[in-house]
């Protein structure tokens, strides 16, 4: 059996596309002035890589062959001179097309960053996490080595072939002309070679990614493997694919070294034709021996930038996948949702959430909101909540009844189907995101914690919020355990806040919301059940949480649920019960079940 | 390296022979310039001469293939191997050392520092010959035309190599710099995605923006300190070279003018000097190589020198047909610092049908892990039909126990193979019947090509439910002594889970079942349950038993109606 082979070979891109360079120039256009000035060395590159040869030329034909030692120094110095200013120039070069490199990364790479902060919430859920992080980091990293080693140095490269030809010719054209006969036999071969080669590759990255993923997965899976008494099969499969990958490789290898020693052999077939063909016209006088050196010199610096033309050319092509890529999710514009003309969305509300326009906030409203994640999978179906200004609403339920979405819907994470949320009589897509957004302080149910100090995690970055961060740890009880921590504030806080205990992160996060000081609060009590000293701090934090303002609260906590002013039970997306908890338990409904159920400690 | 020294010497001799090709070409050139100069004293006439080169350089084509071939190969194979070698260790490690280990950090092991291994086996070795062979052959030669013009010549090299070597050594930290800001910016993305709706949330998008800029500000910084280094190595190869070549120019056409030299020795110089300018460069580059090479070696050998816990023992007892009777005794297991399991005492007659409730987290999939030493019994004894688990032979432990994890792993294959992966070389009706019982016949109907359907990525996503499915049949069909069921029917609605254990009810027989559970739905059928809590047995007994018990069993039993009651509202 063979299990190895499920993937597919990957697609192999053009070099140049021009709707993708097009795009692409635009954000090279404001470096253009680093660029042209990087272009503009390339003549003198070039010009200081020909004058090479020609020096060495002069010195045999006017000094050497002559017997005239006056004027060889100089010739000398010059000669050293033009070879620090080549190098010079070059590293001038390459250190700016570096720059604008760099330069045109960054700018694509905040770009890119920018537009993701600006898609829904959908668009998240729907999208990995690692495809993200990828056409952020190694997309715009192949640019980059486009910029190395792309394009720019192919027009260097190119000017310098020109400019031997030029000058052979100009020496003696029929020397020249016998010289070139190896150069059919050279494009031949490149072009010959680059599509065996392109051929050979694929076939490696595809068993490469065969290997990979058989690894990936059987590495995931060594329990099933070992259960199963299945080591040796699977050593097997492994080593089929291990062996399948390395004899694609060969291939590679062989064509390698092969188009290696054939530029090298042309090279040297090229001086023996100098040889045999100019050594004739020596002795006819038609050709002097600075004139063969030069030409010897010149043929061996026509080979080198052919030998590695197709390591470019993988390079311009991976660089056109990734543009491709970069590009697609630039042009995805499944935006946050768009902010409605104030007006008619605010008809068929209920009379009691219309009035007071005032500053502070005075009643929110959901009027029978209907919402689906999927399709028609409607998850709230018709749900309806008023809430006044200072109240504590909890709302409780099974799993999947509905809850969070709720307190999904009141930020704007998603919108609403049908019906429409309201604050202080104004639909809640009439509010600029931000306006709402600053208006109420949302706690997940997992506390998400960021890598940075335990400050940058409680005001994340915001200077207001930074101003209150010991204020808003006092607030919920966090300031004790800060304290204690060796670099209090400023202690970091590692990749996803290991360091910290379940409570602790908790307290973390309750602490955020505080320093963000939001009329309204949103919160999404954990369910996850936490040691009795965690328990015990978030039942502190709670209560300087919810201090004053306006909350809506999926309750899974005894004491929460007692303390809130009114208990909204939904059950299948709609509101079952509602009341507080002294009538709900009097009732003996839906809530007396649950709460047996959820709040038994 | 095995086995491969042959294949580095034949490389060695080849490369010596190309080189060998390359530097006569040189000399030739010597020869065919006096030739021209004074006619009467040469050999060969120009175009003898033109030959020979054009000779020597096919030679050299050819013998090059070859070389590169051989010594790039060798390293290609020792990556084979290695790599074979890797993963037969992965094999017989366990879920102790998986759980410590991050997957992605093995993969990049394998991946990245079995490349730079190669790279170092392969095209260091290749380099690090050809710097060595055209070294000493070019010194001879270069000696041969004029030791004094060599002496000058040379004379700058070992400082350009020291310099190098200083550079190459600062490119390998902004290297690392370079690498650890990628890994912050990489963070950082991820971070911000992962969390996009806290960001949204607490309205951070521009903030956020900032931040990341400042991030890619760092790393475009440490780039460009790279690029720096790397355009510094320019200047310095030009001085190589020049170096040399104001010698031969000064000092060589002065000796040529003298008549000390040839104007044909003055080019081959000017040739042999030129061919070392390369290799003093790539001297640098080795270096660095065989650092990272080393580094990465090291990192390989912390798999290859891991050790499992669980092992083959060392004087196996063979216990002939295993039949299922268990018995735990005083058995404890600690995971790190939390007590999974303490104490256990449990005896489970063969052919009996055992339950396992209890919270998260009380140490239910622990205690039944132990059985196919999934986890190493260290402290107390586990008996298999009487015998220590710890002296039966892995395998045959192993193929007696039919085990459904918790978490449903399925191969990226076709339903049928996944299912057969218990039993190699099953037939379809085995297949099929398995599939039956597992409650999947009704789903395959749907699928486009029923049992033959690819599983994963490139193939159909199966259901929670569907995968548990599989997972069950590809248990049944290896026909266990020992029925492992690991909460195997959370995924699965209450009509499906109905219509599931029944048909398993038929395939139990003589089979010793163990079912946990954190319902009690599944564990209707069973003689006995089991109730733990932290680790220790607190309740034993039937469902009725437990029932009048009015314990932790009977609460759940309450809280289960409850539910049921609401779903029913």
């Amino acid at each position: 059996m063979h299990f190895g082979g499920i993937y597919e070979d990957e697609t192999v891109g053009k070099v140049y596309d021009r709707r993708l360079m097009g795009r692409f120039i635009a954000y090279v256009l404001p470096y253009r002035r680093m660029l042209t000035t990087a272009l503009l060395l390339l003549p003198l590159i070039a010009a200081s890589k020909l004058a090479q040869p020609w020096i060495i030329k002069v010195a045999i034909d006017e000094h050497i062959v002559k017997g005239r030692m006056e004027g060889l120094p100089a010739l000398a110095a010059a000669f050293l001179a033009i070879i620090f200013a080549e190098s010079i120039l070059m590293f001038a070069q390459v250190y700016l097309l570096q720059w604008v490199g760099q330069r045109v990364m960054y700018d694509i790479r905040v770009q890119l960053f920018s537009h993701i902060q600006r898609l829904s919430t959908r668009f998240f859920d729907q999208t990995p996490v690692g495809s993200l992080v990828s056409r952020l980091t190694s997309d715009i990293e192949v640019l980059g080595e486009m910029f190395a080693a792309g394009i720019v140095t192919v027009v260097g490269d190119i000017l310098v072939l020109a400019g031997i030809v030029g000058i052979m010719l100009w020496m003696n054209v029929r020397l020249s002309l016998v010289t070139f006969s190896v150069l059919p036999v050279l494009i031949w071969v490149a072009f010959a070679f680059r599509k065996w080669m392109r051929l050979a590759f694929r076939q490696v990255r595809a068993r490469q990614a065969n290997l990979s993923a058989f690894l990936a997965e059987s590495i995931g899976g060594m329990a099933v493997v070992q259960l199963f008494n299945r080591e040796r099969d699977e050593a097997k499969e492994f080593r089929r694919l291990n062996a399948s990958y390395v004899e694609a490789n060969l291939p590679v290898i062989t064509w390698d070294a092969a188009l290696y020693a054939v530029v090298e052999s042309l090279s040297s077939v090229a001086v023996a034709l100098i040889i045999w063909y100019g050594g004739g016209e020596i002795v006819k006088g038609t050709l002097s021996f600075g004139s063969l050196v030069a030409f010897i010199q010149y043929i061996e610096k026509f080979f080198s930038p052919i030998r590695d033309l197709s390591a470019k050319y993988s390079i311009m092509q991976g660089a056109m996948a990734s543009l491709e890529r970069i590009f697609a999710l630039l042009d995805n514009d499944d935006r946050e949702p768009a902010v409605l003309p104030a007006s008619e969305a605010a008809k068929g509300t209920p009379q009691a959430c219309q009035a007071s326009p005032a500053q502070a906030l005075q009643s929110i409203c959901f009027n029978d909101i209907w919402f689906a994640y999927k399709d028609r999978d409607y998850v709230l179906k018709g749900f309806s909540l008023q809430m006044k200004r200072g109240e504590k609403v909890a709302l409780v339920g099974e799993t999947g009844g509905g809850k969070t979405t709720v307190t999904r819907l009141l930020s704007r994470l998603y919108d609403v189907e049908r019906g429409s949320i309201t604050i202080d009589g104004t639909d809640i897509r009439e509010l600029p995101l931000p306006v709402l957004r600053r208006r109420i302080g949302v706690v997940l149910q997992d506390p998400y914690l960021f890598s940075g100090t335990i400050a940058y995690n409680i005001s994340l970055g915001d200077p207001e919020a930074l101003k209150r961060v010991e204020q808003a740890a006092a607030v919920v009880g966090a300031d004790r355990f800060i304290r204690e921590l060796k670099n209090g504030y400023d202690e970091e806080v590692r990749e996803r806040g290991v360091n910290f205990s379940a409570g602790e992160r908790q307290l973390i996060s309750f602490a955020r919301a505080v320093a963000f000081n939001p009329e309204i609060l949103v919160l999404d009590e954990a369910t996850a059940s936490v040691d009795t000293a965690s328990e015990r701090l978030i039942q502190q934090g709670l209560e300087g949480l919810m201090q004053g303002r306006t909350t809506l609260v999926v309750a899974h906590r005894l004491s929460t649920i007692r303390d809130a002013d009114r208990i909204v039970v939904i059950h299948h997306g709609e509101k079952a019960e509602e009341g507080t908890h002294a009538e709900l338990m009097a009732a003996q409904g839906l809530y007396y079940r649950l709460y047996q159920l959820q709040f038994k400690d | 390296m095995r086995n491969r020294w042959g294949a580095y010497l034949l490389g060695a001799l080849l490369l010596v022979g190309t080189n060998l090709c390359g530097l006569a070409i040189p000399w030739l050139l010597k020869l065919a310039i006096e030739s021209l100069q004074s006619p009467a004293k040469a050999g060969y006439t120009p175009a003898q001469y033109g030959g020979l080169i054009a000779a020597a350089a096919v030679a050299q084509g050819i013998i090059r293939v070859f070389s590169r071939t051989t010594l790039l190969n060798a390293g290609r194979r020792i990556e084979y191997e290695l790599r074979e070698d890797l993963y037969a260790k992965l094999l017989t490690l366990d879920r102790t050392y998986f759980s410590n280990w991050r997957t992605g950090d093995i993969l990049s092991r394998l991946a990245n520092d079995l490349t730079n291994v190669r790279m170092l086996l392969g095209f260091g070795v290749l380099s690090l010959l050809n710097t060595v062979v055209i070294y000493t052959a070019s010194l001879i030669l270069l000696t041969r035309i004029s030791p004094f013009l060599t002496i000058c010549a040379v004379l700058p090299f070992p400082v350009m190599i020291l310099i190098v070597k200083q550079m190459s050594a600062s490119m390998f930290r902004v290297s690392k710099r370079t690498q650890e800001a990628l890994a912050r910016l990489t963070t950082r993305v991820e971070e911000n995605v992962s969390a996009a709706a806290v960001v949204r949330a607490y309205c951070r998008e521009e903030g956020e923006i900032e931040s990341f800029g400042a991030v890619c500000d760092s790393y475009s910084d440490a780039s460009m300190a790279m690029a720096k280094i790397r355009g510094m190595m320019l200047p310095v190869m030009a001085a190589t070279g020049a170096i040399g070549t104001l010698v031969i120019l000064f000092v060589g056409g002065n000796q040529v003018i003298r008549g000390e030299l040839t104007l044909g020795g003055f080019v081959a110089f000017n040739g042999y000097l030129a061919m070392l300018v390369w290799p003093t460069i790539m001297f640098g580059w080795i270096l660095n190589l065989v650092q990272r090479g080393a580094a990465s070696m090291t990192r390989l050998g912390e798999i290859l020198n891991a050790y499992p816990e669980v092992v083959e023992p060392e004087q196996p007892v063979d216990p002939g047909e295993i039949e299922g009777e268990i018995e735990y005794r005083s058995l404890s297991f600690s995971y790190g610092s939390a007590e999974m399991l303490r104490g256990i005492d449990l005896k489970i007659a063969r052919g009996s049908r055992i339950g396992i409730v209890g919270v998260v987290g009380s140490g239910k999939s622990t205690l039944v892990r132990m059985i196919p030493r999934l986890f190493p019994v260290a402290d107390g004894t586990l008996l298999i039909d009487g015998i220590d688990l710890n002296r039966l032979p892995l395998q045959r432990i192993r193929a007696a126990v039919g085990f459904v994890p918790q978490e449903t792993f399925l191969f990226s294959r076709t339903i049928a193979e996944n299912i057969a992966y218990g039993k190699p070389g099953a037939t379809r009706e085995e297949i099929e019947r398995a599939a039956k019982i597992a409650g999947l016949s009704g789903d395959l109907t749907r699928f486009p090509q029923g049992l033959d359907t690819l599983v994963g990525e490139r193939g159909v996503t199966l259901s929670g439910g569907q995968k548990q499915r599989v997972s069950i049949a590809r248990a049944l069909i290896k026909e266990p002594s020992i029925l492992i069921l690991d909460d195997p029917l959370s995924a699965v609605d209450a009509d499906t889970e109905e219509e599931i254990l029944s048909a398993l009810s038929g395939y139990y027989g003589k089979r010793t079942v163990l079912i946990v559970s954190h319902r009690l739905s599944p564990l209707r059928n069973c003689d006995r349950i089991i109730v733990l809590e932290q680790g220790s047995i607190v309740e034993e007994g039937s469902h009725a038993e437990l029932l009048e018990l009015g314990g932790r069993y009977a609460a759940i039993h309450r809280e289960e109606q409850l539910k049921a009651e609401i779903e029913r509202l």
